[in-house]
């Protein structure tokens, strides 16, 4: 899979929490931009494990911003195979 | 950036707190009445927000193994357990701490905090993968941090969840370690033990449990939860605190792990720090013997417990399902809370609010919590001023 369709699912799997006011994108800041709480962070990303069956450890999660940082660390834990 | 720059947040905040009539981060106890009762701003509140589940703190048995340790062994140790700190009461306890949750190895620390930090930062190292609940406490992620291991959070209280992420992990996962707590101390829920316990053995990986609010209170000993759900076996780790239903201080794991030991060599936080004063620990044993003896302290804590949670529910808050001598009560909105507390507080009753971030769902929260030294008076006193504040 690639960056570009990870960050459309990540944005339908986002847009499932929280209403999405302007239309989110790959620039879209999760929690200052999206407005995710702490709790809906964790179902998130827990979702986000889920469909892309991988799991992301904290250190990796430290550099995630944005949709886009989140899909390049699912395309680097994945290996592309998602 | 100035050294002190990065706390211009924390500023804000405290002078937010400093404009409310009580800071409700900032009261001041200034004569301790009972063990549920407290001068706070000259006025007499009856306590509702303390860790004191046995109301174990003015025990007059406790009281006076401390008086006596005082007196035979001095106010403290001065050193670390690895130099000049340990006494033979020390040993005492790690051996009695083990024969009450009918382990094979005991170790105590200075404090729960340090007890959970020493632990995971000695059994953990970068190599190693570590499966937390979301709504651990704070001591528990900052001591998989520190450890370095790879931190993988799963959803509170969600086994399958940690079903899922174990079998992703591959070959990681049967030397994973699992960490959760017994009754979590905010909404007075409890972890289903026994299901984390068939996800650790389907996987082969580690289970630690922190009992820290659950000790004293679950199980026919008073063991804990893992008593109480039958999987006091299955558990490789159970960390605790002497600081809640004991009524004192200090930290502590039982294990039937042998290299237990071990972890003296390897723990920092158990090695560069001071070990209890004698008197805490002394107090500490009468405590942990107490809740073998007096069983009717736990019928009374959870008489009460229903007590409280019937009455609160009856008055149609949102509580949790579980019922535990901790009930949190949730608000959506912050100053409804933040109202909530400061009325109760100036109708005589203290309990903890808790703001965003510390509350789990990003909402508020009123944690309210009984003891075994409650009276029914008190806690209808309770229940009343939470219905005089409803009905405005």
């Amino acid at each position: 899979m690639t960056h570009s369709k990870i960050v459309i699912r990540l944005i339908e799997l986002l847009e499932g929490l929280v209403p999405s006011v302007d239309n989110f994108d790959k620039e879209t800041a999760l929690v200052s931009d999206a407005g995710l709480e702490s709790i809906q962070v964790i179902e998130y990303l827990c979702e986000v494990e889920d469909e892309f069956d991988i799991v992301i450890d904290e250190e990796a999660l430290s550099y995630v911003n944005t949709v886009g940082d989140l899909a390049e660390t699912v395309l680097k834990i994945s290996g592309g195979k998602s | 950036m100035s050294l002190f720059e990065k706390f211009s947040e924390a500023r804000a905040l405290e002078r937010a707190l400093m404009e409310l009539p009580v800071n409700p981060t900032g009261t001041i106890i200034s004569e301790v009445v009972s063990a549920t009762e407290a001068i706070i701003d000259g006025k007499l509140k009856i306590m509702a927000g303390t860790n004191n589940y046995l109301g174990l703190t003015f025990d007059t048995d406790c009281i006076a193994a401390g008086q006596q340790a005082l007196l035979e062994a001095g106010t403290g140790t001065t050193g670390s357990r690895m130099a000049n700190g340990t006494y033979q009461q020390h040993l005492d306890l790690e051996a009695e701490i083990a024969d009450f949750f009918d382990y094979s190895y005991g170790m105590v620390f200075s404090t729960g905090y340090s007890a959970n930090i020493g632990m995971l930062t000695a059994l953990l190292n970068s190599e190693d993968s570590v499966l937390i609940d979301s709504e651990g406490h704070a001591s528990l992620f900052d001591g998989c941090r520190m450890s370095g291991a790879k931190i993988y959070r799963f959803k509170h209280n969600d086994p399958e969840g940690l079903r899922k992420r174990l079998s992703r992990l591959g070959k990681a996962s049967k030397d994973a370690l699992i960490v959760v707590e017994g009754l979590y101390s905010v909404r007075g829920d409890c972890a289903p033990l026994k299901e984390y316990v068939d996800v650790k053995n389907e996987f082969g990986s580690y289970l630690m449990i922190d009992e820290a609010h659950s000790l004293g209170l679950y199980g026919e000993n008073g063991r804990g939860l893992a008593e109480d759900q039958g999987v006091s076996d299955e558990v490789d780790f159970i960390v605790g605190t002497f600081s809640k239903s004991l009524g004192s201080i200090g930290g502590f794991c039982v294990s039937n792990h042998p290299e237990l030991s071990l972890i003296r060599y390897a723990s920092r936080p158990y090695i560069f720090t001071a070990s209890p004063s004698p008197s805490v620990i002394a107090t500490t044993r009468q405590a942990l013997k107490k809740i073998g003896s007096c069983p009717k302290l736990r019928e009374v804590v959870w008489s009460n417990a229903k007590f409280l949670h019937s009455g609160l529910s009856q008055l149609g808050f949102q509580i949790g399902a579980d019922v535990s001598p901790v009930i949190g009560i949730p608000f959506k909105e912050r100053e409804v809370a933040l109202n909530y507390w400061q009325n109760l507080f100036n109708k005589g009753v203290y309990t903890n609010l808790i703001l965003p971030p510390a509350a789990p769902d990003g909402g508020s929260l009123i944690r309210c919590s009984v003891t075994a030294a409650h009276s029914k008076e008190q806690i209808s006193f309770i229940l009343d001023a939470f219905e005089a504040i409803k009905n405005g």
